[in-house]
């Protein structure tokens, strides 16, 4: 059905973009969390359809049986607003084919799938749908119907397809479920064969593990964003630090450095036995060659710079400036958190003061009109006489935001040699007056 | 205003350099007369098809318009070029051909060496880059060089805070290369507010958002004609820059009216051939003796064509005609042509003018300096022979075909403003649809309300007034349905030419009203489907019952025809199948031919819109005496009992009643097919009204006299075309009349055309008595053919079968086919066409039933399996389960939309009766509430009819006509809009013998369809909305 059609019959329908690949994503998140049945528990790989398989043999007891099972699980994905369909069966075929639901008990009795899918529609076999619709144009509607038809002949029409779904289905053919591995963990633990206390051999116990992290990191391409640092306690009991990096980062220098300052929070009251450092977050960071080169030199020391102002004063308060595509002075500045990449733009060409005011301030300006630039004019109760400008460039204001007057910037030189940068505000003879300001300052 | 102070405007960007100017360029022409300019320039970006509009403009107003164009070049600056006379202007056009035709559509491909062969005559302005550097000075020399005293270099202030820097160093850089300054303005609006809307264009052209536009936006709003006081004031330092604009302008002297267009001939003496053809087809057309009446006309008629030197013009369309003929393709003049004796003698029309009157004046009038327009109809699948004969006999340098500017509708305009303005596509898609996607109309903030948005949120308002003034924009060029240009110059010596978007198509780059404006003259080589139905129709009746007929010698005025079409029993019949038009007939009853012209005119728009038709149908039907407003107007409207149905007598209307010259009445029906020229319309409105109240008409007829203009703006049918298209009224329904299967015949095999699907085309044969025999692969070929008085279906009818496998299974049968196997051997077909024909019950003849045959034929062609192969000898027997009636039925709809067997209704026929459900026929004479149900023939929804729905249902004993008011349809839209089966309970309603069901409550019956077949029905009605 075209959205137009849809629209046609629901004209309030809410639209949304179809994304398989989101819906693969989520699927395959669903069969990460599936994993609390059963290590067996894999997204169903069939185009046709979103399904998650769970191989629950000898796991069903754990949750009271089969149906408990099912109803323990159906109900956690009603919490999390899924709908979902379940069916236990000998084969995962019978089980998709019941799944649809209908009368009777979700899980079929031990080899009962025969009986139960024959009256069940062709589509229920997870065969195409162009070979249903042509089962359907033999009379072949009901899975019961293939019983009786020759298995040499379906193949010369169908090919494997048909017959081994069936086959699938009713337990003569074994289908695997593959599970999907976990993510890799970044992570290292060391036990200490006496506690140690020292905050020497703290930070050396640190350096440590820090590298041997690194090392696993680098294997696997990532840098960390975030990391965490925890001791456990002679006491049983344990105390955690955590950094965070503007950007990926994995040299155990850089991070001990960063640590450094928090590491005597670690307190290890009566020893501490052992300790773990974890990755909490982690980005890709692929391997880069050290010590060629002062350009590597300078970014590394940049980015020092940076973590260790963020990590003193918080990472929200650093900023760096960006042009950005706009032609109103305000506007045509943005400012980027510190690791953000600069974007692909250059600085405008037109000529811009260094310090532009955040908020223009009122000057008191005497101009010819109508558009000539000023010959003198007041600023913080003094008075500059201009002695060379430029002509008027003209800014209007990004109409679908608001509406103002027209800007009449200048560039102009007084006669100690300052360089401003003022504006008249609308126009001689319109009302409300012309207004004037000051903007910026060159050096 | 004082004297002209001396500046011109030489570089202005109008609309039509599309997505780039926010003007019309005769807004330009207008504000520039208004401001005192000495002269404006049109100068868009390769382009020239902008400049005929203002030249309409800048004649009327006094302006002197200088032709130009901007240059923009692969390898270099971007040049302004202006021709300084006709040579010149030639050189121009081709070099733009020349950049087009190497183009893909819509782009221009020029390099700095091209410009240079065809820069004599030309004066060229050159446009300094960003930073120009020296390799802009070297070009500048090289221009210098080459066209030593034409090339200049253009100066502009647009206020970016440098000019004075920038102005003296392009003034250094002018005296360094010898191409002096020229004071320019870059104009790309008339008036400063444009720049908003130059703004919503710009981000619709780089398709982004205005927030993300940034600096491709201009800055300011200083892109505007400003008047030449202010442009002296900017340019202070440099008067004599500004002083050179008035001086290019001056040495630029060409007009387009020194453009000289002939007609191609290929005789020294066109008039005498003329002549000739006409009263040797005079001859032929009236074996008996022309009629005194006719050889008055022709008479009359050559001697206007003489004077007015139209001769070859008619030849041309002649030789058109005449080439179609030869081909066996048939063709009709349609429009205004079918009023002149002349084309009816040359074969071009065929009205016969000895039983209709003319009005040759209509056509062409001395009074009136304007070409004759020719239209001609041609079978629609062999239209393109023609145009290809028209490229080949002309020559592509001497024949194209008109373009057709696309413009902003209200729909298309408030897509891309919403774009612009960041509305989300949910949003955006919402607005749409409040709009009709062809209304010009501005959105209505009610049915924005009722979409669930509010009118009032400012985004929403700004996009609307926006989209509001978008709308009627150009947008792009597109080709025109079928207008040719044919010149005897060159015609790219008048205008250039580009690729269309079809392969072998090319295209000039005016549309018909620029043609028209010049003076060139245009054949407009149209398709109908009609065509392509007759002309198998005349085949088939001189195959099987040895008739000659043609358009023109069918049997005249035939009461048994007019009995039919008074019955409404028109299925297949030529316009006069529609829905409305089968409510009109019983009341219009028509008894001759003129009776089907006012037929064909009358379930128009303009009639509807202007509410004549029910005044019209009162007098016809005697309940009303005819009367007339005045004595003056009985004359326009004697015809038609005093009610303007026709195009020509509006027009008439408001000449007589209203005081109006011809030239303002045709300047009214024009500002009416145009869109936006609200101010205008709105202005020809008062003086109508004013017009004819004073003339003692009354406000109410002069008001729908007005609303019938408008409506025929855009869907007038004059009485000539309606004239021209009544004659194929008249042919198809004889032919329908007395030979119901050779009218199927023909009807099926022209599908895809006209109301009615194949499955109504069968079933009104089969009630006209005719046997209808199954598509079959042993006696079927691919159309549908005549056996005896039985009509065969064709393999055409079969779902999936395309027509070379079709082909190939009639081509290769022999003496038959024995077995789906020999059939596979011989045509060798692929599995897709076995599997159709197998599910379309085509191998009947062998004996197999529908299953078997697909059971058969899957195993022809499915891929071997090794350790299967060579068994197909030993494969056991398969018994597959027999088909129900109903599955039989279900099946023959799936493949070929129809069943020979039963209708699937008569199927549940007990059950609905059951249900209190009346069969269709039990309509004729019930009364009061009634239920009916049926498969969902059509879902209509007219834009005229405010909201109202048509429903057709079919049954096994015949159709009922549903009407669905907006209140109903609204509660029961799920059912109406998706059902395949539909009950529908309501009340009888007729009119005459026209019965319609007002519908009340509507059901879904298409699961109780489902149960016959145990699967899906799939069948798609046709829908209009």
């Amino acid at each position: 059905m075209s959205v137009a059609d849809a629209l046609a019959v629901r004209p309030g329908l809410a639209l949304a973009a179809d994304d398989e690949a989101a819906d693969r994503a989520l699927l395959d998140r669903l069969a990460d969390w599936c994993s609390r049945y059963t290590p067996w528990a894999a997204a169903d790989p069939w185009p046709h359809g979103f399904g998650l398989w769970l191989d629950v043999s000898g796991c069903a007891h754990l949750f009271g049986g089969e149906e408990a099972l099912l109803r323990h699980l159906g109900g956690r994905l009603r919490r999390g607003g899924l709908s979902a369909r379940a069916a236990v069966a000998d084969t995962p075929g019978a089980a998709w084919a019941w799944a649809p639901g209908g009368s009777g008990s979700p899980c079929l009795p031990p080899r009962g799938q025969r009986d139960a899918l024959a009256p069940l529609p062709m589509a229920a076999l997870r065969l195409e749908p162009a070979t249903v619709a042509t089962l359907h144009g033999l009379g072949l509607r009901c899975v019961g119907d293939l019983y009786g038809v020759p298995r040499a002949g379906l193949a010369a029409r169908f090919g494997r397809g048909v017959a081994q779904r069936l086959d699938q289905a009713l337990g003569h053919e074994t289908e695997p479920i593959s599970p999907r591995r976990p993510p890799p963990d970044h992570g290292v633990h060391a036990a200490f064969a006496e506690p140690i206390a020292r905050p020497e051999d703290i930070a050396e116990a640190v350096r440590r593990l820090l590298e041997r992290l690194s090392g696993q990191l680098e294997a696997d391409g990532l840098g960390l964003r975030r990391l965490e640092v925890t001791a456990f306690r002679v006491d049983a009991t344990w105390r955690a630090i955590a950094i965070g990096t503007s950007r990926p980062v994995r040299a155990p220098a850089h991070l001990l450095r960063l640590l450094a300052e928090d590491l005597p929070a670690l307190d290890p009251g009566f020893g501490i036995e052992a300790m773990r450092l974890a990755a909490l977050e982690v980005a890709p960071l692929p391997p880069e060659q050290t010590g060629l080169g002062a350009g590597t030199a300078r970014s590394d020391d940049f980015a020092r710079l940076l973590d260790s102002l963020g990590n003193r004063l918080g990472f929200d308060r650093i900023m760096r400036l960006a042009p950005q595509q706009s032609h109103v002075p305000e506007r045509a500045v943005v400012p980027l958190p510190p690791a953000a990449p600069m974007p692909a733009l250059a600085w405008p060409q037109r000529r811009r003061p260094v310090r532009l005011f955040s908020r223009p301030e009122p000057v008191e300006a005497m101009a010819p009109v109508p558009d000539s630039p000023p010959v003198m004019f007041r600023w913080r109760n003094r008075t500059h006489r201009v002695v060379r400008a430029d002509a008027a460039e003209r800014i209007a204001d990004e109409w679908w935001r608001r509406t103002a007057p027209e800007r009449d910037y200048y560039v102009v030189e007084d006669d100690s040699g300052r360089r401003f940068w003022l504006f008249r505000e609308g126009l001689y003879g319109a009302d409300p007056p012309p207004r004037w300001y000051l903007h910026g300052v060159f050096p | 205003m004082t004297a002209p102070l001396p500046y011109a405007e030489l570089q202005v960007t109008s609309n039509y350099s599309f997505l780039r100017g926010a003007s019309d360029p005769r807004d330009m022409v207008v504000a520039a007369k208004a401001l005192g300019l000495a002269a404006l320039a049109i100068t868009d970006r390769n382009t020239l098809s902008g400049v005929v509009r203002a030249h309409g403009a800048a004649r009327q107003l006094g302006l002197r318009l200088v032709v130009g164009a901007r240059l923009d070049l692969t390898d270099g600056a971007s040049l302004l070029c202006y021709p300084t006379d006709v040579a010149a202007y030639s050189r121009l056009t081709r070099l733009l051909t020349l950049g087009k035709r190497r183009a893909p559509k819509g782009e221009c491909h020029l390099a700095r060496a091209d410009v240079a062969a065809h820069a004599e005559g030309q004066i060229l302005i050159a446009l300094p880059p960003e930073t120009p550097d020296a390799d802009f000075a070297a070009q500048l020399r090289e221009w210098a060089a080459l066209c030593p005293r034409r090339v200049f270099l253009a100066a502009h202030w647009l206020f970016r805070g440098d000019e004075r820097r920038r102005l003296a160093m392009l003034a250094d850089l002018a005296r360094d290369t010898g191409a002096p300054l020229v004071v320019t303005n870059d104009v790309h609006y008339h008036i400063p507010e444009r720049r908003i809307l130059q703004d919503v264009v710009t981000c619709i052209r780089e398709g982004c958002t205005l927030a993300e536009a940034g600096w491709r936006l201009a800055a300011n709003a200083e892109r505007h004609l400003k008047p030449a006081e202010e442009m002296a004031r900017l340019f202070r330092d440099h008067p004599d820059a500004v002083a050179r604009s008035v001086e290019i302008a001056r040495r630029c002297r060409f007009s387009l009216d020194e453009l000289r267009y002939d007609y191609p001939t290929e005789d020294a003496d066109p008039q005498t051939r003329l002549e000739r053809l006409t009263w040797e087809g005079a001859a032929r057309r009236y074996p008996a003796g022309v009629p005194d009446k006719v050889r008055d006309a022709l008479v009359e008629e050559l001697a206007l064509i003489a004077r007015k030197n139209y001769a070859p013009y008619f030849l041309t369309v002649h030789d058109i005609v005449r080439f179609a003929d030869s081909r066996g393709i048939l063709s009709q003049g349609r429009g205004s042509a079918a009023n002149s004796a002349v084309c009816f003698c040359l074969y071009i029309t065929h009205v016969d003018p000895d039983k209709f009157q003319l009005l040759f004046a209509r056509f062409i009038s001395d009074a009136r300096d304007e070409p004759p327009d020719i239209d001609v109809d041609f079978e629609h699948e062999r239209r393109e022979e023609v145009i290809q004969y028209i490229y080949d006999h002309y020559g592509r340098d001497h024949a194209g075909l008109a373009a057709t500017v696309i413009h902003y509708r209200a729909r298309s305009a408030i897509r891309d403003v919403g774009k612009v303005l960041g509305l989300s596509e949910d949003t955006v898609a919402a607005l749409a649809r409040t709009t009709w996607g062809w209304s010009s109309d501005p959105i209505n903030p009610d049915h924005v309300r009722q979409a669930g948005l509010c009118p009032d949120d400012p985004t929403l308002a700004l996009a609307m007034s926006l989209a509001g003034e978008l709308t009627g924009f150009p947008r792009h060029l597109s080709q025109h349905v079928g207008g040719f240009v044919i010149s005897r110059g060159r015609l790219d010596d008048l205008v250039s030419i580009e690729n269309a978007a079809m392969t072998g198509r090319t295209v000039i780059e005016w549309d018909k009203d620029d043609i028209e404006e010049l003076g060139m003259m245009k054949v407009d080589v149209l398709a109908l489907g009609m065509l392509s139905c007759l002309r198998r129709a005349f085949t088939l009746l001189r195959q099987h019952h040895g008739l000659d007929l043609t358009l023109a010698t069918v049997p005249p005025e035939d009461p048994a025809v007019y009995a039919m079409i008074a019955r409404a029993d028109t299925i297949g019949v030529f316009q006069v199948e529609s829905r409305a038009q089968m409510t009109m007939l019983p009341r219009l009853r028509p008894e001759e031919f003129y009776d089907l012209v006012i037929e064909v005119a009358i379930v128009r728009p303009g009639p509807i819109q202007g509410d004549m038709v029910h005044p019209y149908l009162r007098r016809r039907e005697g309940k009303e005496k005819p009367s007339y407003p005045s004595e003056d107007l009985k004359g326009v409207l004697e015809r038609t009992l005093g009610v303007p149905l026709f195009q020509e007598q509006a027009m008439q209307v408001a000449i007589v009643g209203a005081g109006f010259t011809p030239a303002e009445a045709d300047e009214l029906r024009r500002s009416m097919a145009s869109f936006r020229n609200s101010g205008k319309v709105a202005m020809f409105r008062d003086k109508l009204i004013s017009g004819m109240l004073a003339n003692n008409h009354t406000r109410d007829f002069a008001e729908r006299v007005f609303r019938q203009i408008e409506g025929f703006g855009e869907y007038g049918f004059p009485e000539s075309h309606a004239a021209a298209f009544a004659n194929l009224v008249y042919v198809s329904a004889w032919i329908k009349c007395h030979y119901p299967a050779v009218f199927a015949c023909a009807l099926l095999n022209s599908q895809p055309m006209g109301f009615y699907a194949p499955a109504q085309i069968v079933r009104d044969a089969q009630e006209h008595g005719v046997a209808i025999l199954p598509a079959d692969v042993n006696a079927s070929a691919w159309d549908c053919t005549l056996e005896g008085p039985a009509l065969r279906l064709g393999l055409r009818q079969i779902r999936g079968l395309s027509e070379e496998a079709g082909r190939t299974v009639e081509k290769r049968r022999g003496d038959g086919y024995c077995s789906p196997q020999s059939l596979w051997r011989r045509t060798e077909l692929d599995a897709k066409a076995l599997e159709a024909l197998a599910k379309a019950d085509a191998f009947g003849s062998l004996g197999l039933a529908r299953r078997d045959a697909l059971w058969a034929v899957k195993a022809l062609t499915a891929p071997p399996l090794p350790l299967l192969a060579g068994l197909d000898a030993a494969e056991p027997a398969v018994t597959l389960p027999r088909a129900t009636a109903g599955e039989e039925i279900i099946h023959d709809y799936a493949s070929l939309k129809l069943s020979l067997k039963a209708h699937p209704l008569a199927l549940l026929r007990s059950p609905l009766t059951g249900m209190g459900i009346a069969p269709a026929e039990r309509l004729r004479e019930a009364t009061g509430k009634i239920s009916v149900a049926g498969l969902v023939l059509m879902r209509q929804r007219p834009g005229t009819s405010s909201g109202v729905v048509f429903l057709t249902l079919e049954d096994e004993t015949g159709v009922a006509n549903i009407v669905v008011w907006p209140q109903i349809f609204e509660t029961f839209r799920r059912p109406l809009m998706t059902a395949t089966c539909l009950r529908v309970d309501g009340r009888v309603q007729r009119e005459g013998i026209v019965v319609h069901v007002i519908a009340t409550h509507l059901t879904d019956l298409t699961p109780a369809l489902h149960s016959l077949g145990s699967g899906e029905m799939h069948l798609k009605s046709r829908n209009f909305h």
